[in-house]
């Protein structure tokens, strides 16, 4: 088992190392802009835009910038470890920044998916325990619609209603807990529910969908065969199998969303990794775009080899090769 | 293609019709409250914007971003300054640190300055300001590292500026005999000398603390006041040594500004004229949902916006409805907005396809295209009269056509004259008029504009291809000379001060052409030097060049610099013709009840906060 997650743990860095690779390529083969002349200012001289060229690092060739790169990720920077830079934009080191908006994302994240499993996993079980049920249209109907409803519609429609108009919720932007519990929360509160929505949807459906499937397996007649009670059957034996995808789906969209839920961040007006990336990419701030992406990245692989690791706990079939 | 474009623009239209009869009702600006009622003092403040958008990381060395000029303008003092107020009476200097307002000596080489005594830099310094501080800041100018990105206007005026590729060191034309006295030797006579001391990098600047930030942007985070708010939490900055300094508590560049009152600020030494401060702090958030911070002004969670226009829907609301119109304010952004034609490739580069392109854009339309009259005044030349002291105004018109929506007849009687139109029959018919790139910003309202002007220059024969890019993108395309670009829809340019030098030079002037980043975009005054420099075909006859008279006119001073400057607008209006100037645009600010006083600063283009005032009863 050690043996299985020291590798991929290996793999994962490989991972990363090539998405950094292949991030600095697409910054210098198809830059959107040039950093120098943008943070040169209105009216640059040529000496300006050298200038900022050299201070920024970028009058060395590709390679050097990237080894360069790579040496402060792993062995630290001027401010600290892991060594992510120094902003174009905002000319403060990278790593608190993103320290800092790192936190929010991942509270919006895991206080969404709380959201999306206590709410969508149920509305799929109730709705494969009765198939074809009026429970189960008005589930899949529901579905659908969450589904449909794009995240930035939906987001500036509850701002809209349920704090400008209503004013039942509290408005956009982040307060600390460290601030105030109760402000804190209902600050979260409607960015959980809105982003959660759609994955509600995709999970009550996938669970209905392998639910169905699970209770019609030899073993679950054979459960209920045995006089088992219902909700045993349902809960120990159908349910536990049909979790494993749903595992995987979770570890990969939390890893996804851990990278930045953007949409959601820039509707809330929440400073998370997502808001923070789209910024840096239209200022060309590669830094910022890298920093970013080394998280993403390290995210969704990390994510991936909990699931594995979790599989095996939920699945006896499977084992570590 | 017509009816295409009735169907966007229906919209547009209506908006701005309805705008129209609310600007009939009501004044385009102004104050809030009652002008007769003094405000009392106190509150907060409280705003949002999209962005910052910081060019220099808010270091007054090097940032140029008009935003930050408006933040500066309650955080530093310089020698000269202005009243912080709307209309030519902000464009007024006034002495600030300086006891007075000085008349140049030695042939209008020398510059005499006595400063004001007793007044303090803030915390975490708290000590007296001396010319001393002064003189390094002009020394943070000079050095190669800071990046200061408009030490254009000292290099090579004052003695001995010439970007020193090291650290900050002494300037010969800068002398500072005593702590009160600072004296400047310039190398040339220069009329807006002044001017450019009222620019935020010549603020003083302590030397123990900007030491410490030895490249470009390092300051912003720790900026010292010298004025009457200072960054919150700079009473907390540890300077016993360059580590110990952190970021002052109040600014992040990607969250807030919090600006609280300098406990140091020399009210004595100020007019209250100049700077009222009626207000105990001003608290800025970044708010990436621009729709979510015009709802917060109008639900009274913020007292106002600051940067970010309005969207149309928001701006319809409050110039149709009575009750929120006081609280739309419409200024002018001193700015002027041009579809820029480049004066090397074909088709433009006869100067009777550029004055056809003139005659037949339908400037009206495009003015209803950015939402109507409150978005500013149709433009007609060059600079904004605001800048030419209001002696040149939308009454010189060469371009004049009924009700400003462009004139067929008039635009193919002029493209006839052209060696483009062979058959004489008004179209533009050779090959060069096919399939021009024309750049374009990819929002409103500039996409907005973009089918008025593609079916506008095909009534000439002239047939575009919009690329439409993101804003920096747009601007860096057609900043690079080789790629070529004949015509752009996305170029605006502001004032930096209230002289039209900051228009002429870097617009027009041949020898601020340089290969990447140029901003005389339809290369004016081009020289085959430059031309080859930059791999680019010259035209055959040449550009014309108007370095001459920029020249002269730069160093004139008072009446016959204005006139000079008047005759320049209109030689490049109707000589050169680089452009179609279609905007001089207004800032819009909109602003709740709690603004018991508004005001606007006509030198960085937004609300003046040290002028305004609210009743809210907010603390920080």
């Amino acid at each position: 088992m050690l043996r299985y997650i020291a590798r991929r743990l290996l793999w994962v860095v490989f991972v990363v190392l090539v998405i950094t690779l292949l991030t600095y390529l697409i910054f210098f083969v198809m830059p959107p802009t040039d950093p120098a002349v943008a943070f040169a200012g209105k009216q640059p001289t040529s000496a300006d835009i050298a200038e900022v060229r050299r201070l920024f690092g970028l009058d060395k060739p590709v390679w050097a910038q990237y080894l360069l790169f790579l040496k402060h990720l792993f062995l630290g920077d001027g401010w600290g470890w892991p060594g992510l830079g120094f902003s174009f934009t905002t000319r403060s080191p990278v790593r608190s920044i993103i320290a800092s908006r790192a936190f929010v994302t991942l509270q919006l994240s895991l206080g969404a998916a709380l959201v999306w499993l206590s709410v969508g996993i149920p509305i799929g079980v109730l709705s494969a325990l009765r198939p074809r049920s009026l429970r189960d249209r008005l589930a899949m109907a529901f579905a659908l619609f969450g589904v449909s409803a794009p995240v930035f519609w939906l987001g500036l429609m509850c701002l809209w209603l349920f704090w400008f108009k209503l004013h039942w919720a509290a408005g956009s932007g982040y307060v600390s807990i460290g601030t105030s519990l109760g402000q804190w929360f209902s600050h979260l509160l409607m960015p959980w529910i809105v982003l959660a929505l759609l994955f509600t949807a995709f999970y009550a459906r996938m669970a209905r969908g392998t639910l169905i499937e699970t209770m019609g397996e030899d073993y679950i007649r054979t459960a209920r065969a045995k006089g088992l009670p219902e909700w045993k059957v349902v809960v120990k034996h159908g349910l536990r199998s049909s979790l494993t995808p749903i595992v995987t789906m979770l570890g990969l969209d939390l890893g996804t969303l851990l990278g930045g839920a953007i949409i959601t961040e820039t509707v809330f007006n929440l400073q998370g990794l997502g808001l923070y990336s789209i910024q840096s990419v239209y200022r060309g701030d590669l830094p910022g775009v890298l920093a970013v992406t080394v998280l993403a990245s390290l995210a969704i692989a990390v994510m991936n080899l909990i699931v594995d690791v979790v599989y095996a706990f939920l699945d006896p079939r499977v084992r570590f090769a | 293609m017509i009816a295409m474009i009735r169907s966007r623009t229906a919209p547009i239209a209506l908006i701005a019709a309805l705008a129209m009869i609310a600007v009939a009702c009501g004044s385009s600006s102004s104050s809030s409250g009652s002008p007769s009622a003094a405000p009392k003092p106190g509150g907060v403040y409280r705003t949002a914007l999209s962005s910052f958008g910081f060019t220099g990381g808010f270091d007054p060395t090097g940032e140029y971003l008009g935003l930050a000029f408006d933040f500066y303008g309650g955080l530093l003092r310089t020698l000269v300054t202005y009243r912080h107020v709307e209309g030519p009476a902000g464009n007024i200097l006034v002495p600030d640190l300086a006891t007075s307002v000085p008349q140049p000596t030695d042939g209008g080489l020398t510059y005499t300055f006595h400063l004001k005594p007793g007044i303090m830099f803030g915390p975490p310094l708290s000590r007296p300001i001396t010319s001393g501080d002064i003189a390094y800041a002009f020394e943070r100018i000079d050095s190669k590292p800071e990046v200061a990105q408009y030490a254009f206007y000292y290099d090579g005026v004052i003695r001995g500026m010439h970007q020193h590729p090291g650290p900050p060191t002494p300037i010969s034309g800068i002398e500072a005999p005593d702590d009160q006295t600072l004296v400047f030797h310039l190398t040339r006579p220069t009329g807006d000398f002044l001017y450019r001391l009222a620019m935020p990098a010549t603020a003083p600047i302590p030397r123990e603390v900007a030491r410490c930030f030895p490249t470009a942007g390092g300051y912003g985070r720790d900026v010292v006041s010298s004025g009457p708010y200072m960054i919150q939490g700079a009473d907390h900055v540890d300077i016993s040594s360059c580590g110990a300094i952190k970021p002052m508590s109040g600014f992040d560049p990607t969250k807030q500004l919090v600006l609280v009152r300098n406990p140091d600020y020399g009210e004595s030494s100020d007019s209250r004229d100049d700077r009222s401060n009626f207000l105990n702090g001003i608290s800025v958030i970044v708010d990436s949902n621009v729709s979510d911070i015009f709802n917060k002004v109008e639900s009274g969670a913020l007292d106002g916006s600051l940067a970010d226009p309005p969207p149309a829907t928001v701006a319809q609301h409050y110039l149709t409805d009575p009750s929120l119109r006081a609280d739309f304010h419409a200024d002018p952004g001193d700015r002027t907005w041009y579809l820029s034609m480049n004066l090397t490739t074909p088709p433009f580069d006869d100067i009777h396809v550029r004055k056809a392109v003139n005659d037949i854009i339908d400037k009206a339309a495009l003015l209803r295209a950015w939402g109507g009259p409150t978005q500013g005044e149709i433009a007609t030349h060059i600079m904004p009269p605001s800048v030419l002291e209001d002696q040149l105004t939308n009454s010189f018109d060469p371009y004049a056509t009924p009700g400003e929506a462009g004139s067929l007849a008039k635009a193919q009687a002029e493209m006839k004259l052209s060696k483009y139109d062979s058959n004489h029959d008004g179209m533009c018919d050779a090959s060069a008029c096919k399939d021009l790139v024309m750049i374009n910003r990819n929002y409103a309202p500039w996409t907005n504009m973009e089918p008025i002007v593609v079916d506008d220059l095909a009534k000439i024969g002239i047939r575009v291809l919009p690329r439409e890019l993101e804003t920096s993108a747009a601007y860096q395309t057609i900043q690079t000379v080789n790629n070529d670009i004949p015509i752009a829809l996305n170029a605006g340019w502001g004032k930096d001060y209230a002289d039209p030098f900051t228009f002429a030079q870097p617009l027009f002037s041949g020898a601020s052409i340089i290969p990447t980043g140029n901003v005389n975009y339809s290369l004016v005054g081009l020289t085959s030097a430059e031309a080859s420099r930059d791999g680019i075909m010259l035209p055959s006859g040449g550009v014309p060049s108007v370095d001459r008279q920029i020249d002269a006119c730069e160093a004139m001073t008072v009446t016959p610099r204005l006139t000079c400057w008047i005759n320049f607008d209109e030689n490049v209006t109707t000589n050169v013709v680089p452009w179609v100037p279609y905007l001089w645009a207004n800032n819009i600010t909109v602003t709740a009840p709690s603004v018991t006083r508004f005001a606007y600063d006509q030198f960085s283009g937004y609300i003046s906060f040290t002028q305004i005032a609210v009743n809210n009863q907010t603390s920080i």
